[in-house]
């Protein structure tokens, strides 16, 4: 996959002809003319190739849908694919607009993956779980009105890991996803079937959910953009709850313009969620220069902080390269590169484990299978909670419950739980303390490559170990940024690593930004595995 | 907890586990027992797994390891004995490893609830009418209008 293109992306811009150019712009963005070069986005090609009337809405969603079905045996990506018919209407009603010169939204023709746990009232949505085989929400998640809102059309729901508890989808109740770059290994999790989904190319983009790392490790994984939005900035109306102070829904793209482009869609406070901000949200979209506008060092003067603490043993040293290659590619965009130490990094993991679990064991408990979902039949009350649970439930779900009930038992609260959130609290500090220093702060995605499907599964710890550089961000609720940045090869496979990016509240602008610039600046690599290669 | 001889005193494959029902299982149950742990210990038979040593770092941490049948029925899931065998040990190994977080000094330290967030957002106290109820009556098991169907409540003493 290496090769000695320019763009990153094997994308070819559409010769350009007189556009009336309704992109997302402000009066700080260079104004392009018809002949000025994009930046790589998917979104703002479709964009410009719909309004140049060089393909049409139904054209594009033809040749994604077939892409899906001729990958999808394989992958198992998707829980649910909507129905062609109905994807091919929406895209007709896009054609007629442009017809029309109406306004269109600027997903317009966006085909979109959206994670399982993400309510859709018109798809069943099941969290990856038994316990809510086929059931249909009665409302569509805010993100999900805010996608469609704009223009998206939803292609279908995508695997994940049970109600979120996992890393890999194999703890799925359905199925288990399997990585675009290598079909014996996993795309990770628990937004494994959104990252592989556009890893694929079988939708543009997708929606997953960040509880723990759960978009930002998959998208490493699968060589895709992943956005952890600050925790607040997309209301949680409609996901499913697993970790209700963690939880956040992100975005994954295949490229960091696309993430932002979703991220400003779906983005916004939501009075039927009390924990959206009421921030405002800049223009999200104005970050993306194309990249014949950069000046010869477009970062001069950020400070960039690298978290000495995730470069150490147990990480892999082909991942620790790939990141110290791309700290040299900062350095030659013009950043100022320095350690920092989080002396409390390593208690994140157990605080967070601790915190998930019992939150989620007080999120699971409306599972009861009285008022949907699947229910056993039973002859007394208990029972019938006790067996609708037992039989719906994976193992994994059942463990963290029961581990989180622990936590929280009267006697235990104090050791556990109470001692969880006081790290917390030392992790917020020392990111605080750490983001005054710098602009920003890296560090590997993950530490190691996507493993082989079946090698962590009986070890519970070994599986959280996986999770060490990603769950203090939620911990903190900053908002993360994950870019593949270079490959490691592991026997005949090349798979991608992911550099994450982890920025101040709020701050996912600056994240855009200089993710965007080391994308657009990265050569000699093509991020499109070879299972789409040929006809992409 | 995985131990031979509690598999023994339960019922049948799915028995819903009630640790008050018969006066044998109390003895075995692990902290309900007039006995230490120490003695039961002696009494059942353990399996031989890689964290049976751990009950005396268990001790020692001065918090009792996991009921698993007492934790599962405040869950609300009926487990197996097969599944009390396999997550036994796993819980174990978790919340051992959740320990370390005791030997840290979090003296003065506020408990965080979750991320900074702004004070108030919450909307108004009114009441809204969600416009899709059919959805919800549809999605219920089972529904007599204008009833929730549910099996009968049984006193359990």
């Amino acid at each position: 996959m290496l090769s000695s293109i320019q763009n990153p992306r094997l994308l070819r811009l559409s010769t350009l002809h007189q556009i009336p150019l309704r992109c997302l712009q402000t009066s700080t963005t260079p104004v392009p003319t018809p002949s000025s070069p994009q930046p790589t986005s998917q979104i703002l090609r479709i964009r410009k190739s719909l309004l140049s009337r060089e393909t049409t809405a139904v054209e594009i969603a033809k040749t994604f849908l077939s892409r899906l079905r001729r990958t999808e045996p394989q992958l198992k990506s998707f829980l649910y694919v909507s129905p062609e018919d109905g994807v091919l209407k929406q895209a007709e009603e896009i054609d007629r607009r442009i017809q029309n010169n109406e306004e269109l939204g600027p997903l317009a023709g966006v085909l979109a993956g959206v994670k399982d746990n993400i309510c859709t009232s018109d798809m069943p949505s099941t969290a990856g779980s038994k316990i809510l085989e086929n059931y249909t929400p009665p409302y569509d998640a805010t993100a999900v009105k805010k996608l469609r809102e704009n223009g998206a059309i939803i292609v279908g729901k995508t695997n994940l890991d049970e109600f979120g508890m996992g890393s890999t989808t194999e703890a799925s109740g359905y199925q288990v996803t399997a990585n675009p770059w290598d079909l014996s290994r996993v795309p990770g999790g628990s937004s494994g079937g959104s990252a592989a989904a556009v890893s694929a190319q079988q939708c543009a983009v997708s929606l997953g959910t960040d509880t723990g790392g759960s978009v930002r490790q998959p998208a490493s994984f699968c060589g895709v953009v992943g956005l952890k939005p600050t925790y607040g900035r997309v209301s949680r109306y409609g996901l499913v709850a697993y970790a209700s102070s963690l939880d956040v829904i992100g975005c994954l793209g295949s490229s960091v313009a696309d993430t932002g482009i979703v991220l400003q869609a779906v983005s916004g406070h939501d009075k039927f969620d009390a924990t959206s901000s009421k921030q405002g949200i800049p223009n999200f979209a104005s970050q993306f220069i194309p990249k014949d506008y950069l000046d010869s060092k477009p970062l001069k003067g950020l400070r960039v902080g690298v978290i000495r603490e995730t470069l150490v043993d147990g990480v892999d040293p082909d991942v620790i390269s790939s990141l110290q290659r791309s700290v040299s590619h900062l350095e030659d965009l013009g950043c100022t590169i320095s350690e920092v130490s989080f002396p409390s990094f390593s208690l994140g993991l157990p605080a967070y484990y601790i915190l998930a679990s019992s939150e989620s064991s007080s999120n699971l408990a409306r599972y009861d299978g009285v008022r949907f979902g699947n229910q056993v039949f039973a002859d007394e009350l208990s029972t019938l909670y006790g067996d609708s649970r037992a039989e719906g439930f994976g193992s994994e779900v059942k463990l963290r419950i029961l581990m989180g009930t622990y936590a929280l038992s009267a006697g235990y609260y104090d050791a556990y739980y109470k001692r969880a959130q006081q790290v917390r609290t030392l992790v917020q500090k020392s990111f605080r303390a750490a983001l005054e220093e710098n602009d920003v702060l890296i560090s590997p995605a993950a530490p190691s490559v996507a493993y082989k499907i079946g090698e962590k599964k009986n070890d519970p710890l070994a599986m959280y170990a996986g999770d060490i550089m990603t769950v203090n961000v939620n911990l903190a609720g900053l908002p993360a940024l994950v870019l593949p940045c270079g490959f490691v090869e592991e026997g005949s496979s090349v798979l991608p690593v992911g550099l994450q990016m982890i920025g101040a509240a709020f701050d996912e602008e600056s994240l855009l930004k200089i993710g965007h610039i080391f994308e657009q600046t990265l050569q000699g690599y093509s991020f499109v595995p070879p299972l789409v290669g040929d006809d992409f | 907890m995985g131990s031979r001889a509690f598999m023994v005193l339960l019922s049948h494959r799915g028995a819903y586990i009630n640790p008050s029902a018969n006066a044998a299982q109390l003895f075995l149950t692990f902290g309900q027992s007039p006995f230490s742990p120490v003695k039961i210990k002696c009494l059942v038979e353990r399996r031989n797994h890689r964290t049976s040593h751990n009950f005396s770092t268990a001790a020692n941490s001065s918090l009792e390891p996991p009921n698993l049948p007492r934790l599962a029925e405040t869950a609300r899931i009926s487990l197996t004995p097969d599944e009390v065998e396999e997550f036994a040990p796993k819980m174990k190994q978790v919340v051992d490893w959740f320990g370390q977080l005791q030997a840290i000094d979090l003296e003065s330290i506020e408990p965080a609830m979750r991320a900074d967030t702004e004070d108030d957002n919450s909307r108004d106290d009114l009441p809204q009418i969600f416009e899709n109820r059919e959805a919800i009556i549809k999605a219920m098991p089972s529904y007599e209008e204008p009833y929730i169907k549910v099996p009968k409540v049984l006193n359990k003493e």
